[in-house]
């Protein structure tokens, strides 16, 4: 808040300073500024919009310009480059009926699947491109951070797409497209528990969403832990790891890490004639383990994934549209970070103005009870347009009803999958 | 039978770090910097070579349990690295009059434009070769119980044979007495008749060939995705260190003691002391210290 409201005067200061100055300058500062949404008004600078608001495209077509910190490399890119598929999808829809009046834009910015560099791609989107909105980020390690670092203290609202570790929970100013892993914990360990398995052990990756996902389900597992060890990201080794869980014993092994880093001990397992019952958390999961491992090297492997809600129509119709554009199927990835896009243009076009403040009353009201049900952008743009107030909404996403609580968590659900023949088959439900 | 599992993984791992620290001291010894590049022409001949056995296929026969065209994209990577660490050399190091520390920064650039480049190309997926795996040896896991495939057996044999050959060179070779003489000392090696510039484009192209052959074995061993030689260059640093900065023999030595260190880590859970596998690197770091605080040069950094 503060800092913010220090920010705006700043901006003012400067705009006085630059028309003083003279034409160069003033230029400089209508273009930082133009975020707000008012390129046409210089020395409206601090008003942010409201004659948007009720002018609709009367001062021709503005640009409401929010963030977005993604992996588009990294251990985490297969995910990044999956969210901008879903994102792009989103964003044409949103353009095609317009955010009051004029159109959305989204700055992407890469995190490089590392805290570090997600911090500093948040730090230029918020002071350099001065976003009121941030999407981001995938790795619940670097949400955290950027969290922490950049947001936290401000009035930018952020909006994790694919962040799944628990302690994002204690931080109710962070919301999350996707829902918590502690459901993927739970589920897991009764899974195994039914299976018949008494003994486990478990290697997770030595970061925020892997430790946090083995300690829910350590908490989570009644039988015996024979090995439970953490191991480094990007290693170009996993022998040790894997020795190491074959020779505790285990019943079962548990994996709660990424695919490259999965991919490598499936394997050195695979080299080493180790085939132990094998269970693993959403992370694990993808066509980029399956290219890069050998063909029946995984069947009968047990994963929990948060699912899609597939038998709804709009999920469906962003399927089909999904595959029209890309030529393959969506991962309910793609449906997060679609439904963080939808969810940031209807949180803009209820609010009074694109500021901070404003967005972080409409972005989880948009998408929450009370208020009709939509399933489309169009849908829920027309109730807003005809004058309905933010709660008179309630999107439901493709990834599904969304619906933030108080800890800025989603509902969501998951579904079991089995690895058959090499490929992953969905066996069940859980309600999340 | 842990242990020797353990070793077994040690010794494969050792000999892609040996490949790698071999061409990192060479550079060191004759060029005068320490190249934080190499990694990054680990990738690229890991990328080269995985383009030509895309190109090549297998080629009929196989050795090793690998296909003989494997083999050749391993030469096809290794001159690829060699001819553009030789560009490299010609077209930035050679020119820039500044001292070691200032190469040392241009090479961490160079660095980046290597990584940049292959993720254009390739994206920054992970990727296999198109070699199927196979479990581990009956044999050896009947008789003695320790898990290696073929794969291993290929990755272990080919990097003895190469630094065999480099052995051979640098003792038995006109070349090979230049190269060390320039490595010695450049001024007198210039003085007695040698053209040194012409052993430091030699040296370039031997460290980088093998730095390539350690970054296909890195791929093959495990995969190929962009960072993989970065991500092993400080263990191979490591290496270089431990053996004595400078010395070809030594950076074998090194290379063979980091990467078992690296692999044997499991063992201090096995005996109860709670350090995990994710230290590994850590705990290699530590023993170089300790290496390096009673025998200050290195292991073998009295030799060349």
């Amino acid at each position: 808040m503060t800092s913010d409201s220090k920010g705006e005067i700043g901006r003012r200061t400067v705009l006085k300073v630059g028309s003083g100055a003279g034409v160069a300058a003033l230029a400089g500062c209508i273009s930082t500024n133009s975020d707000d949404g008012d390129t046409d008004t210089p020395t409206d600078g601090g008003g942010d919009g409201t004659q948007t608001t009720d002018g609709g495209g009367g001062g021709g077509m503005s640009t409401f310009e929010i963030g977005m910190v993604d992996s588009t490399t990294g251990s985490l890119s297969a995910f990044g480059q999956r969210n901008q598929r879903g994102k792009d999808l989103a964003l044409a829809a949103v353009n095609d009926v317009g955010v009051k009046g004029g159109e959305l834009s989204i700055v992407v910015e890469d995190s490089q699947s590392e805290p570090q560099g997600g911090v500093s791609a948040a730090q230029k989107l918020v002071n350099q491109d001065s976003v009121p909105f941030l999407i981001g980020a995938v790795g619940s390690g670097v949400s955290l951070a950027i969290y922490e670092s950049v947001v936290q203290g401000t009035d930018v609202v952020q909006l994790s797409q694919n962040s799944t570790g628990l302690s994002l929970t204690d931080f109710p100013g962070l919301l999350r497209m996707s829902p918590t892993g502690s459901t993927q914990s739970l589920a897991l360990a009764n899974i195994m528990a039914e299976d018949g398995h008494d003994s486990v052990a478990v290697t997770y990756v030595n970061n925020d969403y892997g430790q946090s996902l083995a300690d829910a389900f350590v908490e989570n597992w009644d039988g015996e832990i024979a090995y439970n060890n953490s191991h480094d990201q990007e290693q170009q080794s996993y022998s040790s790891v894997v020795s190491q869980m074959n020779s505790s014993g285990a019943d079962a092994w548990l994996f709660i890490t990424y695919q490259p880093e999965f991919a490598t001990m499936v394997n050195e397992m695979y080299s080493s004639g180790y085939d132990a019952p094998m269970y693993g958390a959403d992370s694990v999961s993808g066509t980029d383990v399956l290219e890069n491992t050998p063909e029946g090297s995984m069947d009968g492997m047990k994963i929990v994934v948060p699912s899609a809600p597939v038998e709804e129509e709009n999920y469906q119709q962003f399927v089909s549209e999904f595959e029209d554009a890309y030529d393959e199927e969506p991962t309910v990835w793609s449906a997060y970070a679609y439904d963080c896009v939808i969810n940031a243009a209807l949180a803009v076009q209820a609010a009074d103005e694109f500021t901070g403040t404003a967005l972080q009353e409409t972005v989880r009201e948009v998408s929450r009870p009370e208020g009709e049900q939509v399933t489309s952008y169009e849908a829920a743009h027309q109730i807003l347009a005809d004058g309905g107030g933010p709660s008179d909404v309630d999107y439901q996403g493709v990834s599904g009803p969304i619906d933030f609580d108080e800890n800025g968590d989603p509902k969501g659900f998951l579904q079991i999958l089995e690895v058959q023949n090499h490929d992953y088959v969905g066996i069940g439900f859980i309600e999340g | 039978m842990p242990l020797l599992e353990y070793l077994a993984n040690g010794l494969i791992f050792s000999s892609i770090i040996v490949l790698g620290s071999i061409g990192l001291s060479l550079v060191y010894s004759i060029a005068d910097f320490a190249n934080f590049a190499h990694g990054d022409t680990m990738t690229v001949g890991a990328y080269g070579s995985f383009v030509a056995f895309g190109l090549l296929g297998g080629m009929g026969g196989s050795l090793l349990g690998l296909p003989l065209g494997f083999y050749v994209s391993l030469l096809v990577g290794m001159a690829l690295a060699a001819a553009i660490a030789v560009l490299t050399h010609l077209a930035v190091y050679e020119p820039l009059d500044t001292d070691s520390i200032g190469l040392l920064i241009t090479s961490i650039g160079v660095a980046f434009v290597y990584r940049a480049s292959l993720m254009g190309i390739f994206g920054t997926d992970f990727l296999q070769y198109d070699i199927t795996r196979s479990g581990p040896i009956p044999f050896l896991l009947d008789t003695v119980g320790v898990a290696i495939t073929q794969r291993d057996v290929a990755i272990v044999v080919s990097a003895a044979v190469l630094v065999g050959a480099l052995h051979f060179l640098l003792q038995r070779t006109t070349l090979g007495r230049k190269m060390r003489a320039t490595a010695d000392n450049p001024d007198l090696a210039r003085v007695s008749g040698i053209r040194t510039d012409r052993v430091i484009l030699v040296m370039w192209v031997i460290g980088s060939a093998l730095a390539a052959a350690g970054g296909v074995f890195l791929a093959l061993y495990s995969q190929l995705d962009p960072r993989i030689g970065f991500g092993i260059l400080l263990v191979v640093f490591a290496a270089v260190i431990v053996g004595g900065i400078g010395s070809v023999y030594g950076a074998m030595l090194g290379g063979l003691l980091i990467g078992m260190i690296h692999e044997l880590t499991p063992l201090l859970g096995d005996i109860g002391i709670p350090i995990g596998t994710a230290y590994a690197p850590a705990i290699a770091f530590v023993i170089m210290v300790a290496v390096l605080l009673v025998k200050p040069r290195g292991i073998a950094g009295d030799l060349t």
